[in-house]
């Protein structure tokens, strides 16, 4: 009887279990690299505005760059990592879906 | 007057629409089925509109005007904790099918003990965040009508303790997206308006420069409902209900109750709590110490990151998706429209800084967004404006209170009222919860009136990082995770986090750094309790079964007859 990934996958067999590691290992790996990307991004925001005081001197549409810099560009960061997240995360459901059911 | 009727047609159509969905989901006979038509921005909405509450609409200016800049990292942690949801927990937990953390709890450790720990702990964030939302509600009235501060707290509690006992509000997608909307408008609309007065505002000195907060050039009064400790700044003179009197320099009064008066161009006294900053420190949104220090943004910035994902009221919404990506879409447009919100809160708290430097004096910054409309346009417009941001923040707290007066009711009836019991006295004990359970939380803001309505939530916050956060992303992503490791690391979380928070309550005065750990222990209360879960379950390995049912169903795509298919959701929970 041929076996495949799906059965193996559905019986919790050895192999079905290295199938599902595997992708949650590449999920977590996803996540994980977007979470390094904003802690480095956001994280080093409160550092960087006590080391540079200078910035309080430079204004920006006459609000002074560390209140423009913290109150608005931070949020189209966030989205745009989380787009670029969600279509990753879907294509690698989508070739976990390939490998468990290939479509010939 | 005007922002009473704005107050009661808000309420009205709240609970209005409330019943009226009610009605509409019981002919479709499952409430979630119905549900599961909505397209992700509906839900987004929904989502967005149950989660910004009195802390979004009032306590971040409040903060702001009261602390400084540092407060403006509070919108974006509230924002980040919706990435941090997005990256590790939408997805599996929709597919798994638990909505409550209770079921997930129960389901992916298999121990039915574990569910009245979990329960515990919901009734702990729930209570430190509707304290908040009842003190909005009780400073709002008090704004509009004058009535005393307990009137407002009152009348609110009874309202969404009523409208949950009697089925409205019961995870109504609609009127939550409405909500969002509303408080979307309310804030933008005069932030915008505030903002081509920005432009021409002569004392931008005051906001980013070397001056205190001064009265006006028409001096200023203010008036005292109690006698108040001030600290005045700079010597000045001032009069209480016309008996003169002058202060020196740094002197520290209590005025009388009545009607002080400063004259033109004073620098006005602050109150107890509120250090007089200069335009320039007020600016700086980090410091090396005190509220704005390195630490304690840190911290906050954990609390919040980390804590949204283990709010009880909003991890239920997610189940109206219909599947994982769903779940991923729907959070991605959360994260757009709070953005959208949180572009207008800093506005008002800037400019109340010039317009409204009264409040530092009574020291209710948290009444800024209130008050500034009126301030800003004296007559007509600044009172139609003024309606339209107490009917807002009306809607904010109706909304945030009843979706946690949902989960507080549902889980005392559901999860800690033992015994079986069919749909009727289910229902029953459903409504003495939510009549019960708001007692607490009304006595506790009846208390708290004196705290600051951001930092009674940067608790909860901290509460849900240091508990339901390590047994969310560790019930989901580790294998090994074991019951008795997620109980023992739930109650250290818990116990740390309100220990230090208690404690930081008792003590006065201590060394900065140490103050800035107790008001927001998360940055020490989260590493521990991770720690411990991942120490405990480890040693209790040879119990350990194994977990691939579970994993399967958290993460198997949809599509592939593996794990729970959507319709299948509801085994999950009903397994117990």
């Amino acid at each position: 009887m041929n076996r495949t990934p799906r059965d193996e996958l559905a019986e919790a067999t050895e192999h079905g279990g290295l199938y599902l590691r595997r992708l949650i290992r590449a999920q977590l790996g996803l996540s994980t690299v977007a979470l390094v990307t904003f802690g480095a991004l956001v994280g080093a925001l409160p550092l960087a505005l006590l080391l540079l005081p200078g910035l309080q001197d430079v204004f920006v549409l006459g609000v002074p760059l560390p209140i423009f810099i913290i109150a608005w560009p931070p949020f189209p960061l966030f989205i745009a990592i989380a787009v670029l997240y969600a279509r990753r995360a879907a294509a690698l459901e989508e070739s976990f879906r390939d490998l468990v059911e290939p479509r010939d | 007057m005007i922002a009473v009727g704005a107050i009661l047609a808000v309420t009205g159509a709240t609970i209005g629409l409330g019943l009226y969905g009610v009605r509409l989901a019981r002919t479709t006979s499952d409430l979630f089925v119905a549900s599961r038509a909505i397209t992700p921005w509906w839900n987004a909405a929904a989502i967005s509109g149950e989660y910004l509450s009195a802390a979004s609409f009032l306590g971040i200016a409040g903060l702001q005007m009261k602390l400084g800049s540092g407060a403006l990292w509070l919108p974006l942690g509230f924002t980040a904790g919706y990435l941090a949801l997005l990256l590790f927990v939408a997805a599996p937990l929709r597919r798994f099918g638990a909505y409550t953390i209770s079921d997930f709890a129960e389901a992916r450790l298999r121990a039915p003990r574990i569910r009245v720990l979990a329960a515990v702990v919901v009734l702990l964030i729930a209570g430190f965040y509707l304290v908040p939302q009842l003190k909005g509600a009780g400073l709002t009235l008090g704004e509009v009508t004058g009535a005393p501060y307990w009137v407002g707290v009152l009348a609110v509690g009874a309202v969404v303790a009523l409208n949950v006992a009697s089925g409205g509000m019961r995870g109504i997608t609609y009127v939550q997206a409405f909500q969002y909307w509303m408080k979307t408008f309310a804030i933008a609309l005069p932030a915008c308006l505030l903002l081509i007065h920005l432009g021409g505002l002569p004392e931008r000195a005051a906001m980013f420069g070397q001056e205190l907060p001064r009265a006006g050039d028409a001096g200023l009064v203010v008036a005292l409902d109690e006698p108040q400790r001030v600290t005045f700044p700079e010597a000045t003179a001032y009069a209480v209900d016309g008996v003169a009197g002058r202060a020196e320099r740094g002197e520290e009064l209590t005025l009388p109750a009545g009607e002080l008066s400063l004259p033109p161009d004073a620098v006005v006294p602050v109150a107890e709590g509120i250090e007089a900053q200069t335009g320039e420190d007020w600016a700086r949104p980090v410091e090396s110490s005190g509220p704005s220090s390195p630490v304690f943004v840190y911290s906050l910035l954990l609390a919040t990151f980390l804590g949204t994902m283990g709010l009880p009221h909003i991890l239920v919404r997610f189940y109206t998706n219909p599947d994982g990506p769903a779940a991923r879409r729907t959070t991605v447009r959360v994260l757009g429209l709070l953005a959208l919100f949180y572009a207008f809160p800093v506005v008002y708290g800037a400019l109340g800084r010039v317009l409204v430097p009264e409040l530092y004096v009574t020291g209710a910054t948290d009444s800024v967004v209130l008050r500034l409309p009126e301030a800003a346009w004296p007559g007509l417009g600044g009172e139609l404006l003024g309606a339209l941001v107490a009917a807002g923040a009306f809607a904010a707290f109706m909304s945030t209170a009843s979706g946690l007066m949902v989960s507080v009711a549902g889980t005392i009836s559901f999860d800690l009222w033992r015994g079986a019991a069919g749909v009727g006295t289910r229902r029953r004990r459903f409504r003495l919860a939510a009549l019960g359970g708001v007692v607490v939380p009304v006595a506790l803001a009846l208390v708290a009136r004196g705290l600051d309505i951001s930092v009674l939530v940067g608790w909860a916050f901290a509460l849900a990082a240091s508990t339901f956060c390590p047994l969310l992303l560790l019930g989901i992503w580790w294998e090994g995770l074991t019951a008795r490791g997620a109980a023992i690391g739930l109650v250290t979380g818990a116990v740390l986090a309100t220990g230090a928070i208690f404690a930081g309550l008792a003590l006065e005065d201590g060394h900065p750094t140490v103050n800035a750990l107790l008001t927001q222990p998360a940055v020490i209360s989260v590493p521990v309790a991770f720690a411990v879960m991942v120490a405990v379950s480890l040693a209790d390995r040879p119990r350990r079964r194994a977990a691939d049912a579970e994993l399967l169903a958290l993460h198997a795509p949809e599509g592939l007859g593996l794990g729970l298919e959507p319709d299948e959701g509801e085994v999950v929970s009903a397994r117990t």
